[in-house]
């Protein structure tokens, strides 16, 4: 059924939307694992998607790299930025780590801004290609929904191990986790360095995507958006992230006839669910079937 | 006098007025905190807000409607602006903060805050459009010299209304039975009920107030921003920074913390662009979280096992 | 009986607090010992000394011949040292069952990507649901944690700890909230344990609960250690008895 949409939704402009779709579902399900499984209040998600562009497209565009080595590459890059702001997450708590990813969140974007003589800055990389042999919208978007389904059904094995109950422990109580033998450094460490590297892998394919690089697709506005995607899904399920994605990538465009409110569905949706439904889509349709039953 | 102390006393009146600016915004953050325990992500949105009102209200409704002159519709938005702040902030309270008071969870508040934020902010750009205002105050025309000092009336303005506020915010926690009511519901919210005191009431009034504060802030501010829907995320990233090194919920720390804040931007502004001075702010602010997360003024607290 | 746990004028202090001062025991392996003492005597700070919760200011400590000092939390448990917590601290959201695996983590040896390849799964339901028997709660394996009454929580609690498969398991207050029955079952099952051959340490506040179940007793007060013996010598020690009753007691 997914092959079919590119067919069923032919202009050019929905198939951007479905690639579109597809990265942020690779985000939420990266988010998700930081924020819903393991617990831990993540605002600079955007950081990670941020580097994984910028290193891979340097890679290929300014040391003609091989795409998918420079994609591995970023990842790389992304993940080690996730283990230093794990660091952070070791010693803080709730707001503080907010506050602190947010910083975090923020230092990289002025980085990718001022450190123009790699990034180019506000100028911005242009005539970047996707890679080769997936040149058109179509391809682009069977491999980006590919990988995010693979990254799906990977971390949906890895959430169903005794892994997942660790970080879902840490999530819990952290003390009490520590008092069955969990350590939750190293443990934190692997959740922000795995979700770090998705991003990073997402990151890859966005400047082919749009054909031109510029800081400002990773203000830190992005990481409320992957947010508010998470968390209208149901954080702390799989397909909560998926669902939340699909539902706030695509009704803004499907109310576009009603102006400039389409944007506010995000701020809307998000503060309806914490206040009402804080388990998200997924809680009022678990609902709804027990309700039926 | 020498150049270089002329240097230094120039970035230092520069420094303060930063500062002023700043610790407007951030008494508010801090105030929530110190009561609630909570942070407001959608602060920086109150504080846009107070800005827009305080543009619309000088540059249209003062002068074009009331026909006053230019410096008392200044200041008359600045007074509107805090209204708005209050108003804005008792709508979103009864709406969106209140009903999750109850729940005792810490993390389904704060995402609250931020879909607020998101909210206003998408709101904002629904009513005024991306592109930046330009919102003049009309004290800035005129630059005073002392030797070779230069400021303007608006710097006193500044420094003056902040003076104002955090006079009149210490005499309203010390001196009035109110505020000393909030302050004994920052400090321990169950014993506090027990004796009478209604904390939601009060609650209440310290969001009122605090989005106030921001109202206020945007106001005086307007002058200095890229007024869009999305100005607020500029300063809150520095607010936020000045609460933490301030200590959150600590009044007296927030201000030295905003003051020195200014100062620091002041002097490297001219070696640094605005986007670095972010950097070093933020920098500094993740150093200081790692090495001691309860600010430079706060106590420390064992965590209860 | 050789002594599985020596502590030696442990010290801890918090701002001008001292709630540990000078504090050295030994435990005897396979013992049920108590410290007991009245309110705000140290009991729980020196539990979360013990276990690595807090590091001591001063002062030395043993695990079977091996020193504790600078081991955090999580590594105490890998040499067989667990315990509950005085406010009962579960993984509320989750299910009563997936508490009780939780506690299998120091066990796990698959590496972590045959799970995720090929969706290997955990090896210890049995053993948990064995556990889940034994404190009563083999019918409530499916039940959200949070929903369970504070007894059952509290078995929990116990059942969780024991998945570490401990030598030595420490409890802090774990009568506290207790109906009377509950405590019966709770001392019973706290029996059975320490028959099997763990080595038990119960914090306990109320004097009479541990009498009957306790080998040795060690009493506590402000922080200090005031005595240490049977439960019967305890019990008739003027001292002991005035520190709870704060008055001469014949």
């Amino acid at each position: 059924m997914l092959a079919a949409l590119p067919w069923v939704l032919h202009t050019p402009y929905w198939r951007g939307i479905l690639v579109v779709c597809a990265m942020n579902v690779m985000l939420a399900l990266s988010l998700n694992l930081v924020l819903g499984y393991t617990g831990q209040l993540n605002l600079g998600q955007s950081a990670f998607f941020g580097i994984g562009a910028y290193v891979s497209t340097i890679l290929v565009k300014t040391y003609h790299w091989n795409f998918w080595l420079a994609a591995l590459a970023a990842m790389g890059a992304a993940g080690l930025l996730g283990l230093a702001l794990a660091a952070f997450a070791v010693r803080l708590r709730g707001h503080y780590l907010a506050i602190a990813s947010l910083g975090f969140a923020v230092i990289t974007y002025q980085v990718l801004l001022n450190w123009e003589s790699v990034t180019e800055g506000v100028r911005g990389i242009y005539g970047i290609l996707p890679p080769r042999g997936f040149g058109s919208t179509v391809a682009l978007f069977y491999l980006v929904a590919g990988l995010a389904f693979l990254v799906y059904l990977v971390l949906g094995n890895l959430v169903r191990s005794p892994v997942g109950e660790t970080l879902r422990s840490i999530r819990e109580d952290e003390v009490s986790a520590a008092s069955i033998g969990i350590n939750p450094a190293r443990w934190k460490a692997f959740a922000f360095g795995v979700g770090a590297m998705i991003g990073g892998l997402a990151g890859c394919f966005y400047p082919g995507f749009v054909g031109t690089l510029v800081p400002d697709a990773f203000n830190i506005v992005e990481s409320f958006t992957m947010m508010a995607m998470v968390i209208v899904g149901g954080m702390g399920t799989m397909i909560g992230p998926v669902i939340g994605t699909i539902v706030l990538t695509f009704l803004p465009e499907l109310l576009r006839g009603f102006g400039e409110l389409r944007l506010m569905i995000y701020g809307l949706a998000l503060t309806l669910v914490v206040l009402f439904m804080p388990g998200g889509i997924v809680q009022a349709w678990n609902a709804l079937r027990a309700r039926l039953a | 006098m020498p150049d270089l102390l002329a240097l230094v006393l120039q970035q230092s009146i520069n420094g303060v007025y930063l500062g002023c600016l700043y610790v407007m915004v951030a008494l508010g953050l801090t105030l929530i905190y110190g009561v609630l325990n909570q942070i407001n992500f959608a602060h920086a949105d109150f504080v846009t807000a107070g800005a827009f009102t305080a543009f619309f209200v000088a540059t249209r409704l003062a002068t074009k409607l009331l026909g006053l002159p230019d410096t008392a519709g200044y200041l008359l938005s600045i007074v509107l602006a805090f209204g708005a702040g209050a108003l804005l902030g008792l709508l979103i309270n009864a709406a969106v903060f209140a009903p999750l008071r109850e729940r005792g969870d810490e993390l389904r508040p704060l995402i609250a805050t931020i879909g607020v934020s998101v909210l206003l902010e998408n709101g904002q750009l629904e009513l005024f459009g991306p592109i930046p205002y330009q919102f003049d105050s009309p004290f800035t025309r005129e630059t005073i010299r002392a030797g070779r000092i230069f400021f303007t009336q608006q710097t006193l303005l500044v420094i003056g209304v902040t003076v104002a506020a955090i006079a009149l915010l210490y005499a309203f926690l010390r001196l009035t039975y109110t505020g000393k009511a909030l302050r004994a519901v920052a400090q321990d919210r169950e014993t506090a009920g027990l004796m009478g005191i209604n904390p939601g009431l009060l609650i209440g009034l310290t969001i009122v107030i605090s989005s106030a504060l921001a109202g206020m802030a945007g106001a005086l501010l307007g002058p200095v921003l890229v007024l869009t829907p999305f100005a607020g995320a500029s300063v809150i990233v520095k607010a936020f920074a000045i609460v933490i090194i301030g200590g959150f919920g600590n009044l007296e720390g927030t201000i030295i913390a905003g003051l020195l804040v200014g100062i620091i931007e002041a002097f490297t502004v001219q070696y640094l662009g605005s986007g670095l001075i972010d950097l070093v702010v933020f920098a500094l602010l993740l150093v200081m979280l790692a090495l001691r997360p309860t600010g430079l003024i706060a106590e420390r607290k064992e965590e209860n096992v | 009986m050789s002594a599985l746990l020596r502590a030696r004028e442990l010290r801890k202090s918090f701002g001008g607090v001292r709630a540990v001062q000078g504090v050295s025991l030994e435990v005897p392996q396979g013992a049920i010992f108590a410290v007991i003492g009245p309110n705000g005597a140290g009991k729980s700070t020196l539990l979360n000394l013990l276990s690595g919760v807090y590091q001591p200011d001063s002062g030395a400590l043993d695990f079977d011949g091996r020193s504790l000092a600078k081991l955090p939390a999580h590594r105490r448990v890998r040499l067989g040292i667990a315990r509950t917590f005085q406010k009962i601290r579960l993984f509320k959201q989750l299910s009563v069952l997936e508490n009780v695996l939780a506690g299998f983590h120091i066990h796990h040896d698959t590496p972590f990507w045959k799970y995720v390849v090929l969706g290997a799964t955990g090896r210890f339901h049995d053993e948990a649901r064995e556990l889940l028997e034994f404190v009563g709660l083999g019918a409530r394996a499916a039940e959200r944690a949070g929903a369970l009454s504070y007894g059952q929580q509290r078995m929990l609690e116990i059942a969780r700890s024991l998945a570490t498969r401990p030598r030595l398991f420490m409890l802090d207050e774990p009568a506290a909230g207790l109906n009377a029955a509950e405590v019966d079952f709770l001392l019973e099952r706290l029996e059975r344990i320490g028959a099997r051959g763990t080595t038990l340490i119960v914090v306990e506040h109320n004097m009479d609960l541990v009498m009957n179940v306790a080998q040795r007793v060690f009493v506590m007060d402000y922080g200090e250690p005031l005595f240490e013996g049977t439960p019967r010598e305890v019990q008739s020690n003027s001292r002991v008895v005035s520190a709870y009753l704060g008055g001469e007691f014949a």
